[in-house]
């Protein structure tokens, strides 16, 4: 955007980061300086972080929660590039159905949804752990679906699906060699939003009694307050580092790179 | 297959018909599978099952149980606590989106884009942790403002309280409008500031001709997008409420683990029907908004 002028002090931009950073950062920090406590000596330290990962819990929650958030995420790739490379290629008339529908979970706020769940699937479904990646497919898909739209809309995908499959690449080849490497900007951001989603997800989760992550917080409260603060403090971290590495991990507007 | 549409004559009706199939809706349905019987039916099923009674036949008693006490000051209160937080996270919000947008550097934005995209989604116990840090009565921010000779407990204020509540919920409202907001600005044209400039036209007249009637719809969008999002927060109300605040996600909550038992068995499907019909009204509009927008926003 505003190539060419320097960044300069702006101090209305100042004040605005001064006063959300204010917001965002007091919270914050206080509760670090609890987590950091260390009542017996009086002083401070990482005891709750080494007793938090010190834990068998740990490791077995986080780890749960981040297959489950990547088989959402690949459950996402699989179902909506294919099926949106498609709908932008043909004139189908179910484009307008579709377009619909990837919004309407907007509509549903979760609880309804986590009551719906439970009243509706057969057994071996909710007997699994898996249905929660389906659902949570479902929480990101206005999100993940616009993001890919939007990337697939700014690229001339016509051309390059006729070249690709001119050059003898097979439709899987083309979807993975071709069309995903050009809109990778919209596909990392589709990653981490619907990693981020999954990873933190609490209402539908805990009303449908599974155990994730973000639930074992709530019942480590229940006996270890200062422990269960410095894993409320990693929960906020974790998704926080990851997001930041996927999107330094993309130039910005690389998808525009190609002109 | 390329991506031509063929429009010939096909030899029969029904071979026609697989062909139209194949062609037309055949790529969509690992898409419609998954959001049928995932999203749609349990959704449907909800809706029917919230028209049945105990003994299975059709009523609707359990919607007029459902607008009537404890339940209507529980609906009562989501809509208010909707309503306030989005009032008043949207004005702060777009502001900042504005600035961040307009004056930041690339990557102050996209360290901003992240951090909004965590803190939106930020809730339930952590969050309830990190405000009783700081306002819970042995918190930082009151001890702060004791000092400065402002008892914040003097009153009935507590973090479970409605205005307790209010000040937690803002904590992922504010990032969500920067989110939800910051597109808007993003399509408003340096040229046409710069047009209306030349044209003579003062600051002030360009944001009251122009920039305001430009971003009002998807303020109001935004808005909306806000109140449905206070509306149906359950994590944090529930981790900081002790059941002294009737509001209707922990109703049905609590409805649905069996803590509170209620006559009619179906009674939190109708209450989550009716939270479906509010939120609704308040995101299909902003839908529309946003399509009308991104028409000129695109071109």
């Amino acid at each position: 955007m505003a190539k060419g002028i320097k960044v300069r002090f702006q101090p209305p931009l100042a004040i605005t980061l001064l006063i959300l950073g204010f917001f965002v950062f007091v919270p914050m920090i206080s509760a670090f300086e609890y987590s950091i406590r260390t009542p017996l000596t009086g002083g401070y330290g990482w005891t709750h972080y080494i007793w938090a990962v010190r834990e068998d819990d740990f490791f077995h929650y986080i780890l749960r929660s981040m297959w489950l958030a990547g088989v959402t995420v690949l459950i996402t790739l699989f179902v909506l590039v294919p099926t949106l490379t498609w709908l932008h290629l043909s004139r189908s008339k179910v484009r307008g159905l579709i377009d619909g529908l990837s919004l309407l979970p907007l509509v549903i706020p979760v609880v309804a949804f986590a009551v719906g769940a439970q009243i509706s699937f057969p057994e071996f479904v909710q007997n699994t752990v898996l249905e929660l990646p389906f659902l949570y497919f479902v929480l990101a898909l206005p999100y993940a679906y616009r993001s890919l739209d939007i990337g697939l809309n700014s690229i001339p995908l016509k051309t390059i699906t006729e070249a690709a499959r001119s050059a003898g690449a097979n439709w899987w080849r083309t979807i993975t060699a071709v069309i995903v490497p050009v809109i990778r900007g919209s596909v990392m951001a589709t990653i981490a939003l619907t990693f981020a989603l999954s990873l933190g997800e609490y209402t539908l989760t805990v009303l449908l009694h599974w155990d994730t992550f973000p639930t074992w917080v709530t019942f480590v409260a229940q006996d270890n307050i200062l422990g269960a603060i410095a894993i409320s403090m990693m929960s906020l971290i974790i998704p926080f580092l990851i997001l930041t590495v996927i999107t330094l991990f993309v130039p910005e507007r690389s998808m525009q790179g190609r002109k | 297959m390329t991506s031509q549409v063929i429009e010939g004559g096909a030899p029969s009706r029904g071979r026609a018909f697989l062909a139209s199939f194949i062609k037309n809706i055949l790529p969509a349905v690992p898409l419609l599978l998954i959001v049928g019987f995932f999203f749609l039916f349990p959704i449907a099923r909800l809706i029917y099952v919230s028209f049945l009674s105990n003994e299975n036949t059709f009523t609707i008693d359990n919607f007029k149980t459902a607008v009537q006490e404890p339940y209507r000051t529980g609906f009562l209160n989501s809509i208010k606590i909707g309503v306030f937080s989005a009032a008043i996270a949207a004005f702060p919000g777009a502001v900042a989106a504005y600035f961040i947008e307009t004056r930041g550097s690339s990557k102050l934005r996209r360290t901003i884009a992240v951090m909004s995209g965590v803190l939106a989604n930020t809730g339930g116990v952590p969050l309830a942790f990190m405000f009783y840090a700081a306002l819970g009565i042995q918190g930082y921010l009151t001890k702060f403002l004791k000092y400065l000779g402002w008892d914040l407990y003097a009153g009935t204020f507590s973090l479970g309280s409605f205005i307790g509540l209010l000040i937690v919920y803002l904590y992922f409202q504010l990032p969500l409008m920067v989110i939800v907001f910051s597109p808007a600005i993003v399509s408003l044209r340096r040229e046409w500031s710069e047009a209306a400039r030349n044209l003579g036209a003062s600051q002030f007249s360009y944001w009251i001709r122009i920039g305001i009637p430009l971003l009002f719809p998807s303020f109001i969008a935004s808005f909306l997008l806000l109140f449905a999002s206070g509306f149906s927060a359950y994590a944090t109300a529930n981790a900081l409420t002790v059941g002294n605040l009737p509001l209707t996600p922990l109703q049905i909550g609590g409805l649905l683990d069996g803590n509170v038992s209620a006559a009619q068995l179906n009674l939190g499907k109708a209450l989550g029907v009716v939270m479906i019909v509010i939120s609704a009204c308040a995101v299909i509009p902003y839908l529309a908004i946003q399509r009308r927008s991104a028409k000129w926003q695109k071109g």
